[in-house]
């Protein structure tokens, strides 16, 4: 498979498929290319915006001068956001919240984290400490531990049910079968739970999630909410599922599982990209480009013992310093200087230096993005991939 | 209180050889650790057995000690060590006057050497630098430190040995200027508990001075730090040593799934307070890089340092001081026994049990060298093939961990420390270093009621900060990418905070 499109994007994960959605909205022809499913696949699937006390959209204002978010805005921020709200609403996986607002949703060690939009299933996670919250875990599973959540809070409960299978992903294409969820249900009213919240770690079904924990809540009276869980994730791999349903519903062509070997330039032109695959190389052409590979976890960026590089394009990135000021010495504290790293770009999302005039970026691929430091990261990505499609696809 | 004949402070190698050896003779003994076994030096070198080579050339006499310990352990402890063989490689530019020096020493120590063309170096080591100049092949081996006191305890605990790990001494009683015992203090019940004894046997290695001063007595040595990098895996099979002068980073051992690149040379005052430095890495990196080409693209996993405790020097070059080990009686009912190295733990135990049985005026001999080490038939071992058939829940997938292994040992030895499953079952010792499973591992055990949730979450943020310094001075390339996701997950998805 080759082909020539209007905009050709590299990286699959949420700001490539935000800009690739976006292009396609304005009625161009595009491709994305990606190595493999992104990393939004590990996430809470909760769009972080900025981690602030109060409204979100204000605390970008007081980010330091060059944080991408700046280059975008407080209102294309939200109008971002609310597309990717109705993109999901679309695809039947509404997400809940206000960009002016942050929440905080429950997490396996029961902390509060904050965080902005939620996926439907988390809306009632941001709960009162002094309600009454009762856990369900499942027998064997690995990564949750239902003590560290109830130790922490005064009002709490846990009941362990046994699902036949330990993993996130078995026990949530478990829910999809109608007899197992009925059966849950029915355990469930046999706890004789008392009035509170009930939460549940997030493997509610792949597809249905929402209709699933609607049921549960219905059935016994309480709200019921998801925790989301590490790696592999639940409601990471619904988000990502709801982004490419949008995208190919749009017609958008999806190169997948493929890695780019060799770049075409043509002076201040990138022409195409060829794709390595099994048996057979594809030549993807475009007009414009935009690179959305992420960071060092995604393998936009990479480092040698003193250096870092951009991995497809070799873009020129920005490095803070000598390997011993990389890092902090405590685990802990917020924003190794080395999250600073990435491409730094002009006001239209292009490499500042060297000048492609068809080649955007968007993404955690930018420096100064921080996402750890910030908490900004899904936010980051729907903002700037929104806006970097709007710099590529503006009339010339 | 514990009444025994011979308290002996440390287990690590020599600490827990002694242990064994005197088990053997029939002698009452008390071990005390003030951490896990292996916590010093002994697990943080190379897990090297010498052949010898290394020393053939500068020190004759470490050499011939070396080469005849190494035909015993391999012999006695089939299940700790594995008999790699090991090549000294010269590489261009490196004096051919060195390597003729070292053949003839090595021959009049008795270590068997062959020389190898480049070529049949290469079908032996594929990884090894293409340009070498040739090789040297001597009997060098790999050895588990931890694995190997283990074992020497096992020996002391089935005759009646009392093991307490996890307790420090923090006073030694002396009554009309002799020892008569100590009190010790158990790390997380901070419980003291007393220890009469008739000779008390400082083993405490880099600790030793510290400990004699607890008696009023000194120890005069020279404490050395060694740095060392570990790599995501196996980049040979055979340890890799470069022939020239001993050097900074010139060997490379082979161990269970991953390589152990080292190691540095520099004098420290206090032994708790080694830590790597960047400078280092790089030195060992460069050095390995060498040898082995691929080390440069290799993920490194982890540095560490240890710190070996030499005998005094006159001089400045810790390289020049002697490997060897000595025996100082303290004429107060306190011996201590400093200096030597892992490769010849049995001969110094044997030696300072020798003195022991002096003192009681016995005559027992010495059977450690022909008594194969207790315990080794319980060893899984580590062919892949055996862990693959009991593999169900398992909570280290890089090491083959399952939660049953982490439930039995927390149960048998009542652990309350997760340094005591990892040493026990490998969990965590694999490319992650523990970034997934030791989470896994502190729910099971709080779930077991071993430790309360709150006690969990504070064993796992100091196990991260540990974690963390242990990986930063070697962090680039893929080991980054695995940091970002681990990050992401403690500090992102758990929400994980500084303090509680």
């Amino acid at each position: 498979m080759s082909g020539t499109y209007d905009v050709v994007i590299i990286g699959g994960g949420m700001s490539g498929m935000m800009a690739a959605i976006a292009l396609a909205d304005m009625g161009r022809k595009i491709a994305v290319v990606s190595k493999g499913d992104p990393v939004c696949c590990l996430s809470t699937g909760c769009i972080d915006l900025l981690a602030t006390d109060g409204d979100p959209l204000k605390g970008v204002g007081s980010l330091p001068d060059n944080h991408p978010y700046h280059l975008v805005g407080e209102d294309a921020i939200r109008e971002s956001l609310e597309m990717f709200r109705d993109i999901m609403s679309e695809g039947g996986m509404p997400y809940v919240g206000d960009a002016r607002v942050n929440r905080r949703i429950l997490t396996p060690l029961g902390r509060r984290k904050v965080t902005c939009l939620v996926p439907g299933t988390m809306e009632f996670a941001d709960f009162h400490s002094d309600e009454y919250i009762h856990v369900i875990s499942f027998k064997k599973m690995k990564d949750f531990y239902p003590d560290y959540i109830t130790s922490r809070y005064k009002n709490a409960g846990y009941s362990i049910f046994d699902a036949g299978i330990a993993t996130t992903a078995g026990i949530a294409e478990q829910f999809e079968n109608r007899k197992f969820l009925e059966g849950f249900i029915s355990w469930l009213k046999g706890l004789d739970i008392p009035e509170g919240r009930i939460a549940i770690p997030a493997v509610l079904g792949m597809r249905f999630a929402g209709d699933v924990c609607n049921e549960i809540s219905a059935k016994l009276g309480r709200n019921v909410f998801e925790i989301p869980t590490l790696p592999p994730s639940v409601p990471g791999l619904r988000l990502f599922g709801g982004l490419k349903k949008a995208l190919l519903k749009r017609g958008g062509d999806l190169y997948w599982g493929r890695e780019i070997y060799s770049v075409e330039k043509l002076g201040n032109q990138i022409e195409a990209v060829t794709l390595a695959g099994a048996g057979r190389s594809a030549r993807v052409q475009g007009n414009a480009f935009i690179l959305a590979t992420g960071s060092f976890v995604s393998g936009g960026l990479h480092t040698s013992m003193d250096a870092v590089e951009e991995t497809v394009f070799d873009l020129p990135a920005y490095l803070p310093g000598g390997r011993e000021s990389w890092f902090n010495d405590d685990f802990f504290a917020p924003g190794h200087a080395i999250e600073k790293s990435g491409i730094c770009v002009d006001p239209f999302f292009r490499p500042v230096d060297p000048q492609f005039e068809n080649l955007f970026v968007c993404g955690s691929i930018l420096a100064f993005s921080e996402i750890m430091k910030y908490r900004c990261g899904h936010g980051m990505a729907i903002a700037t991939g929104v806006a970097a499609a709007k710099a590529c696809g503006r009339p010339a | 209180m514990i009444k025994t004949d011979v308290i002996i402070i440390g287990g690590g190698s020599t600490g827990c050889g002694i242990a064994r050896d005197l088990a053997l003779r029939g002698i009452p003994h008390c071990l005390i650790e003030k951490g896990d076994f292996a916590a010093g030096a002994t697990g943080a070198c190379h897990g090297l057995l010498h052949s010898g080579g290394r020393y053939a050339v500068n020190d004759p006499e470490a050499a011939t000690e070396c080469i005849s310990e190494n035909m015993i352990l391999r012999k006695i402890g089939v299940k700790c060590v594995e008999q790699t063989g090991g090549l000294f490689v010269r590489l261009p530019g490196d004096s051919k006057r060195f390597r003729d020096m070292f053949l003839k020493s090595c021959e009049e120590v008795g270590i068997p050497t062959e020389v190898l063309s480049p070529s049949r170096a290469l079908d032996l080591v594929p990884s090894l630098n293409p340009s070498l100049e040739e090789a040297v092949k001597v009997p060098d081996c790999s050895i588990d430190p931890f694995r190997l006191c283990m074992l020497n305890i096992t020996s002391s605990r089935k005759r009646g040995g009392e093991i307490l790990t996890h307790n420090r001494v923090i006073d030694i009683i002396m009554e009309h200027g002799r020892c008569v015992g100590v009190r010790a203090q158990e790390e997380s019940t901070a419980e003291v508990r007393e220890i009469r004894g008739k000779i008390i046997i400082n083993a405490t290695g880099a600790w030793g001075d510290k400990v004699a001063s607890l008696a009023g007595s000194s120890v005069p040595m020279t404490l050395s730090k060694g740095s060392l990098i570990i790599t995501n895996h196996r980049l040979t099979n055979m340890v890799i040593n470069r022939l020239r002068p001993s050097s900074d980073g010139d060997i490379i051992v082979p161990n269970e799934a991953v390589c152990l690149a080292g190691t540095t040379s520099m004098t420290v005052s206090d032994p708790d307070e080694a830590g790597v430095e960047p400078g280092e890495v790089d030195i060992i990196a460069t050095q390995a890089q060498q040898m082995i080409p691929d080390f440069r693209t290799t993920r490194l996993i982890r540095v560490y340092a240890g710190v070996r405790p030499l005998l005094e020097a006159d001089d400045g070059d810790d390289r020049a001081i002697s490997r060897g080990f000595r025996i100082i009686d303290h004429k107060n009912g306190m011996f201590s026994i400093l200096g030597g190295k892992l490769s010849t733990y049995r001969l110094m135990a044997e030696k300072m049990s020798d003195s022991v049985m002096e003192v009681f005026g016995l005559k027992t001999k010495c059977r450690t060298a022909e008594l194969p080490l207790e315990g080794q038939e319980e060893l899984r071992g580590y062919p892949i093939s055996n862990r693959l058939k009991t593999l169900e829940n398992i909570v280290c997938e890089c090491e083959l961990v399952t939660a049953d292994d982490v439930e039995r040992v927390a149960r048998e030895i009542g652990a309350r420390h997760i340094g005591d499953i990892q040493h026990r079952t490998r969990l965590g010792m694999g490319p992650c270093q523990g970034g997934f499973c030791t989470y896994r591992a502190l729910g099971i055990m709080q779930e077991m009621g071993r430790m309360t949730p709150e006690e969990s979450m504070r064993i796992l943020r100091e196990f991260l900060q540990r974690r963390f310094k242990g990986i930063k001075p070697a962090l680039w390339g893929d080991q980054l990418r695995e940091e970002q996701l681990v990050e992401g997950i403690y500090l992102g998805i758990l929400d994980m905070e500084q303090e509680p």
